[in-house]
């Protein structure tokens, strides 16, 4: 190569290696470029741009730093960098929608972020940098960030017990125990009561095989008459809580064939004095005056009866026991006066109270409930199947076991499944690869499978045995809440130490008032020391607020002090021996540790302090905008008509000064009154005595006694 | 040429970075990050997302206030009838969108004798912390008709997207 030749070569190998070199230069300079432009990073200066457009821009940038923000909480295992982008989160200034995304402070809750991190109630992934891998399922991340809308849920991991401030989930939880999801599936916090469903040991002495099979077919419109999806027949917000199962003919006629001839227990028929018997069946107004008993003693209370008004049905009464607009068709006639003398001979675990019946009076109601709730077409559409045969009887049998009805009913001889659904107690922390959508089309996602499945089981498990659940949008929300919730033990043991454990009381006394205590079923109205149920007054200080007369006389015969309420104290006919019984037992044991009746007597309450309290009532404390005295006044407080008889004084007195702290969460409000005005206010209301049997009072009938 | 293939390369580098940049806003819900919803008084059919603040609220009114400021209640009637003057619902924007944060603050703690209305309206001071009467007031402003506006917060020209 001749030497001129070889300097051209160069220069274009030297052009070569320029561009090479340039080339590789940019090529190096992508990479902190990059890094440069790193989303987070962005963040970051557009929350520098969006503080400057803010008056305070000065305490917006006070702790700004251009590096990754983390909350490191080793203990927990915490370790979020969302407030990396999530700059404003706690900047009150930056408050409300009009603020944009990332930059919002977080709404005011009880836990503060820094403490907390984030992760914790919105989960997704707290190291992460990067939105999409913070926020959203990715191969290497499964578990994405709770909608707000299911937030609640994560509350729940850590609340196991009650939490008012979380509606959703508390009505979820509620949801899945009245639904009797315990019966098959394992939940966390939920235990599975005794008794679930009924006892279906001697079946075939309450119904027919006809009803059994109706029930079985179509358990939501059992007596629908017009063909809508309502519970027997009426709009009710209530979940009925025998789901539908999708059963064949021959299922449905092997079924009723096995339970019909259940009937383990025979019926103990009730003699009625044949006497009572002859003379009431000639009176013409027999289930009227039964109806009138039914009303009397509140049986709505704890039943619902269908009322149309204007051409709509509504259903009025209680939910504790079963509707019983149609039970005349229902139930054969010798098993309810049997059931109505003695419930637990029937079912041991029946929640109804034993009523001391009179013969006249159980005649009258088993004919009100036999002639007057009734439907003729109850059973039109159900086929005339005859007797049993044994094939049917043992593919019921078979049926009753393959179905999971043993896991809610118990029949004599078969237990109830361990186990029969999967273990819901860790679903909540569940990733998607663990679950099974099959040939559905719905989102992967942990939120959508839940719904997807509780809505209709089969869409995503074609072999599913789970019954079908008909919920509102909102209270299937609330499901998916409480399932989500459910994220089974910790992984850390910083972790485990969050947890706020779920309460439990027991109180079950002794003795003859803990005969009478179950006799009469009082906790499932009224609660004891935390246990029982809510829908009357709370019995726990009983003994210092009532007096032991006006017990007496209330149990004997239960009139409302509250006159709104639809849902009153049911008359139980018991003998004034018993009143007794239970009115000795709450004065000795049921009192509170500060309000001893004995200390506060009625005799230091003169009637210029009762015309004093008087004036304070009625003017300065204007107290009848919720206390009704004669027949004036508000329906929020409990009548005071018959107060003085009714409350000791030492209660009146402790109460007017702090309510909260004898009834925890009482609506009446704590008032700042002075001592003489609190001496004076109970020297008024003790003189309130209108409604007593005159004469009957023995007890501390000082000159305060007014009126 | 090799500049211009250079300088196209660069151009196209540039573009695929500052693709990154823009932020899909899609257009969610607003009920899916809410903490809790009302269905509007007037208009069941509009549901108004509550956050937990405001939820709050909505509990506490449902145990205390409940009572006088609806004209139905958890157990059935209502006692707003019985009272005179008769109580202004939760609900209504045209008696509460005038008044401040302080004045019902104020009411709700000392009680309408205190701030020249009736003494039917008791106390709360005592039963309630702040913080509880504070998301009462926000549970009012959220459910309100006509719309609660709040006052115009001065020197700010900023307005969200």
């Amino acid at each position: 190569m001749p030497a001129e030749e070889m300097g051209k070569v160069s220069r274009r190998l030297r052009l070569a290696f320029a561009i090479s070199s340039v080339a590789f230069v940019i090529a190096l300079a992508i990479s902190p470029v990059k890094d440069l432009r790193r989303e987070w990073k962005r963040y970051k200066r557009e929350y520098v741009r969006f503080a400057q457009t803010r008056p305070d821009t000065k305490r917006l940038l006070a702790d700004f730093r251009p590096d990754i923000d983390q909350i490191w909480i080793p203990e927990v295992g915490v370790v979020d960098r969302c407030t990396t982008c999530h700059q404003g989160t706690s900047q009150p200034s930056l408050a409300g929608l009009g603020v944009p995304q990332p930059f919002r402070a977080h709404p005011a809750i009880p836990h503060h972020v820094q403490e907390w991190g984030c992760v914790v109630c919105h989960r997704g992934q707290g190291p992460s940098t990067e939105v999409a891998e913070a926020h959203e399922t990715t191969l290497a991340w499964e578990q994405p960030i709770l909608p707000g809308k299911f937030v609640q849920g994560a509350c729940g991991s850590c609340h196991r017990g009650d939490l008012p401030q979380a509606p959703q989930l508390e009505r979820g939880r509620q949801l899945l125990a009245e639904l009797n999801c315990a019966g098959c599936h394992r939940l966390q916090g939920i235990e599975r009561p005794a008794m679930l469903g009924p006892d279906l040991t001697s079946i075939g002495t309450k119904v027919s095989r006809e009803w059994i099979y109706k029930w079985l077919k179509e358990p939501r419109t059992i007596t629908d008459a017009d063909g809508n999806v309502t519970v027997n027949g009426v709009e009710n917000e209530e979940e009925p809580r025998m789901p539908k199962f999708a059963l064949s003919e021959t299922e449905l006629r092997a079924l009723s064939a096995y339970l019909s001839v259940q009937q383990a227990k025979p019926v103990e028929a009730v003699k009625f004095d044949p006497r009572v018997a002859a003379s009431l069946s000639r009176k013409p107004d027999l289930a009227d005056q039964g109806e009138l008993r039914f009303r009397q003693m509140f049986c709505s209370t704890c039943h619902s009866l269908a009322v149309t008004r204007a051409g709509e049905s509504k259903l009025v009464g209680g939910d504790i026991g079963p509707e019983l607009t149609k039970v005349g068709s229902k139930v054969k006639p010798e098993w309810l006066a049997a059931w109505l003398r003695n419930p637990q001979g029937y079912l041991p675990h029946s929640k109804m109270p034993r009523y001391e019946w009179s013969d006249q009076d159980l005649y009258e109601v088993t004919q009100y409930i036999q002639t007057k709730l009734t439907d003729p077409d109850l059973l039109t559409n159900v086929p005339q199947m005859g007797a049993p045969s044994d094939d049917e009887m043992k593919l019921g049998r078979r049926l009753f076991l393959e179905k999971g009805c043993a896991s809610c009913h118990l029949i004599d001889g078969i237990g109830s499944p361990k186990d029969f659904g999967p273990d819901l107690s860790a679903l909540g922390g569940k990733n998607v690869s663990q679950l099974e959508f099959g040939a559905s089309k719905i989102p992967r996602s942990l939120i959508s499978y839940i719904q997807a499945k509780v809505v209709n089981p089969l869409s995503v498990n074609a072999a599913a045995r789970m019954p079908q659940y008909h919920l509102t949008p909102s209270d299937l929300d609330a499901v998916t809440t409480a399932l989500l919730s459910m994220t089974g033990t910790p992984a850390s043991s910083g972790m485990g130490k969050l947890i706020v454990p779920q309460r439990r009381a027991e109180f079950h006394p002794v003795g003859e008032f803990g005969r009478l205590y179950e006799r009469y079923k009082c906790y499932v109205c009224h609660q004891f020391s935390g246990f029982g149920g809510t829908l009357a007054p709370d019995l726990s200080y009983e003994g210092s607020r009532a007096t032991r007369d006006w017990i007496i006389e209330f149990l004997e015969n239960p009139q409302t002090l509250r006159p709104t309420l639809v849902l009153r104290m049911p008359q139980f006919n018991m003998t004034r021996q018993e009143a007794a019984v239970i009115a000795d037992y709450f004065g000795t044991v049921l009192q509170h540790p500060e309000v001893n009746p004995t200390t506060v007597s009625r005799n230091e309450f003169t009637p210029q302090m009762a015309a004093l309290g008087k004036e304070l009532y009625e003017v300065k404390y204007q107290c009848q905008a919720c206390h009704t005295i004669g027949s004036s006044g508000g329906y929020v407080g409990p009548s005071l008509n018959n107060a003085g008889n009714w409350m000791t004084p030492a209660w009146i007195e402790a109460w007017l000064r702090d309510p909260q702290a004898l009834v925890p969460g009482t609506i009446e409000p704590r008032r700042p009154f002075t001592e003489n005005e609190v001496k004076a206010l109970t020297a008024y209301v003790l003189t309130l005595n209108q409604g007593s049997a005159p004469g009957k009072r023995g007890s501390g009938a000082a000159g305060a006694r007014g009126e | 040429m090799r500049t211009l293939v250079l300088l196209v390369g660069l151009a196209s580098i540039a573009g695929i970075a500052a693709c990154g940049k823009k932020t899909s806003v899609a257009a969610i819900d607003p009920l899916r990050n809410a903490y809790d919803s009302e269905p509007d008084w007037n208009d069941p059919q509009r549901i108004i997302p509550l956050s937990y603040e405001q939820a709050q609220g909505k509990r506490i009114f449902s145990q205390q206030c409940v009572w006088c400021h609806a004209d139905s209640t958890p157990a059935g009637p209502s006692n707003r009838s019985n009272v005179t003057p008769t109580p202004p619902l939760f609900n209504d924007g045209s008696v509460l969108n005038s008044e401040s944060d302080e004045f019902l603050q104020n009411i709700i703690t000392l009680g309408g004798s205190a701030m020249g209305k009736s003494a039917m309206m008791p106390p709360y001071g005592k039963t309630l912390t702040q913080e509880e009467v504070r998301s009462l007031i926000a549970y009012a402003r959220a459910i309100a008709v006509p719309l609660y506006q709040p006052p115009a917060r001065s020197s700010t020209k900023y307005s969200g997207k």
